[in-house]
């Protein structure tokens, strides 16, 4: 049956097959979500991919998805593409170092100042005499974007910084260098899959947690979005209800180390 | 070559007609092959050229190249820091390789004793064969971790690649350097043992310096295979768009930077990604140009 369905058709003449593409940081939700959707509605099939909010949204513009999922807003430039917007969970940036780096808190202008390659060396906020190591992600990814608006405004990243191109990898690489600093999203900073471990620090004195970040205590915090080319119909629309049901928002979204959308109010 | 293809078109006029057909049949079939190969390739390099065609007009050659700033988002395109990359990341590559390769190409065909031989010649040829993201997910699992391990940095940079890379290009060295060696007639190895000469001065004093050229052709597709990798080198360089501050610090070379953008890249981006593209068709031309010409040489 699924075999016969590759290939065969456009995405759009399937109604009982919907295609989910976008953000890596949705990836565990939209993954899990679909499972279980398709575990309740066997007839149903939902393609999940991780390639970039920018590629989602790209992906759902064009027709080839018909959900994008996104970890930052529309830019301005695509606001005119006529999407909907369904918030369907709050996340929090965390900024990891070392679990061996003494530095426990950072203001939002030392983060910038320090991602903008002004302070170079991590005694200038209180820390050991040590080179900071910047660990930044691709342009593709829509956690820099948050992350570049919510903290460095219009000042520009230091180009001198590694760019490395998935959560998990930021994730590895912060863990074992000393004088490391990254982000990554908050559902990924607790260990589920390695034992790696990374230390969160404290964001103008506020400590990243779904509480923090749900009353947006928290400074750098964001939207997770499903994308959808007109209000959703058909498929789409009752997956995207199954995924703002509390049987997903009080399970896999929290799981996951996302704040759910009911208790995190409007932003 | 010729005098042959002379024979046989003379003696086809004895044959049948059907045979005839048949021949030429299969002379067109082949002539298409090497045909369609020829236009993919002018394809491809006008292609690229047209789509990097804008850089010239729009941005200007000279800033592209000599520009020391890569930054999309604010329209900078200089890629002399990724040509820097590409050629640290390169000769390093070879210093660390070339030896190596030289040595096992030498101990195949002059040192090893045949059991010897079919143990170690296999070996060299599978390391040949394995995909680049094999590497690179070695280089960036094991390697990076030990790399930052011992030097606290985040263990991205010039010099992990080096170690990918060399690992990379010695099979390919290898295996032409000894075909080189081995090409190199008997009699001569003979004639130098005659003289007296130890095994070692036979080596280093008559056959290395005879098969000189074709070490130097391996060495230079070595170096071909080297400026071109992508995925290895991608995920251990760290892919920062800047002169390295030291052989532990991020890098990016041309190959990996247009992997990198390749995503998201639009309007003038794109069209410097594609000009870089143009950069390494033509760097890679002139490499085939150095091993025709050095062939010519030998001959």
């Amino acid at each position: 049956m699924l075999l016969a369905g590759v290939g065969c058709k456009g995405a759009q003449d399937r109604p009982d097959r919907i295609i989910v593409s976008g953000s890596t940081t949705l990836l565990p939700i939209a993954e899990q979500a679909s499972e279980a959707f398709t575990t309740q509605n066997p007839s149903a099939t939902v393609l999940v991919s991780g390639l970039g909010s920018s590629a989602g949204i790209e992906a759902v513009c064009a027709g080839t998805s018909q959900i994008g999922t996104s970890s930052r807003d529309l830019k301005e430039e695509e606001e005119s593409l006529g999407l909907v917007d369904t918030p369907v969970a709050y996340d929090g940036i965390a900024v990891i170092v070392s679990p061996s780096n003494p530095v426990q808190n950072l203001s939002t202008q030392q983060l910038q100042d320090i991602f903008a390659g002004k302070i170079v060396n991590w005694r200038e906020v209180g820390g050991a005499d040590r080179r900071i190591d910047l660990v930044n992600r691709d342009e593709a990814s829509g956690t820099r974007e948050a992350f570049k608006k919510i903290v460095m405004g219009d000042v520009p990243f230091d180009r001198a910084a590694a760019v490395l191109p998935g959560t998990g990898q930021v994730r590895d690489v912060v863990a074992r260098a000393p004088g490391a600093i990254g982000y990554i999203s908050l559902g990924f900073v607790k260990p589920r899959f390695t034992d790696v471990r990374v230390k969160a620090l404290k964001v103008d004195e506020v400590m990243p947690c779904e509480e923090t970040v749900a009353n947006q205590k928290y400074p750098v915090g964001r939207t997770l979005h499903f994308f959808t080319k007109g209000e959703p119909t058909g498929l789409t629309k009752e997956f995207i209800s199954f995924v703002l049901s509390d049987e997903v928002q009080k399970g896999v979204v929290v799981d996951a180390g996302f704040i759910p959308v009911a208790e995190g109010g409007s932003r | 070559m010729s005098e042959n293809e002379h024979h046989q078109a003379g003696s086809l006029q004895l044959v049948s007609r059907s045979t005839y057909l048949k021949e030429s049949l299969l002379k067109a079939i082949f002539f298409a092959c090497a045909f369609m190969f020829v236009l993919a390739v002018a394809l491809i390099f006008i292609f690229v050229g047209w789509k990097a065609w804008p850089i010239v007009t729009e941005y200007g050659l000279w800033k592209f190249i000599s520009g020391s700033v890569w930054s999309s988002g604010t329209e900078e395109f200089g890629i002399l820091p990724l040509i820097v990359g590409s050629v640290i990341v390169t000769l390093g590559a070879l210093a660390l390789g070339t030896p190596l390769a030289v040595g096992t190409a030498v101990f195949l065909s002059d040192v090893a004793s045949p059991r010897v031989r079919s143990i170690v010649r296999p070996a060299v040829e599978l390391l040949a064969g394995v995909p680049s993201v094999v590497y690179g997910f070695f280089g960036i699992i094991l390697l990076r971790a030990v790399v930052s391990d011992f030097t606290g940095t985040l263990g991205f940079g010039a010099f992990t690649a080096w170690i990918v890379l060399a690992i990379m290009i010695v099979p390919t060295i290898a295996a032409l350097s000894e075909d080189a060696l081995r090409s190199i007639p008997e009699g001569i190895r003979e004639a130098s043992y005659a003289m007296g000469a130890t095994q070692w001065q036979t080596i280093y004093k008559v056959v290395v310096p005879a098969a000189k050229i074709g070490i130097i052709d391996a060495i230079i597709l070595g170096m071909g295979r080297a400026i071109g990798e992508t995925m290895a080198v991608l995920m251990v360089v760290g892919n920062a768009p800047v002169f390295p501050r030291g052989i532990f610090a991020p890098l990016a070379t041309m190959t990996s930077q247009i992997v990198m953008d390749m995503p998201y890249a639009v309007g003038l981006h794109r069209t410097a990604l594609f000009a870089m593209a143009a950069m390494l068709f033509i760097f890679s031309m002139l490499l085939v140009a150095t091993v025709r010409l050095l062939s010519r040489l030998r001959d």
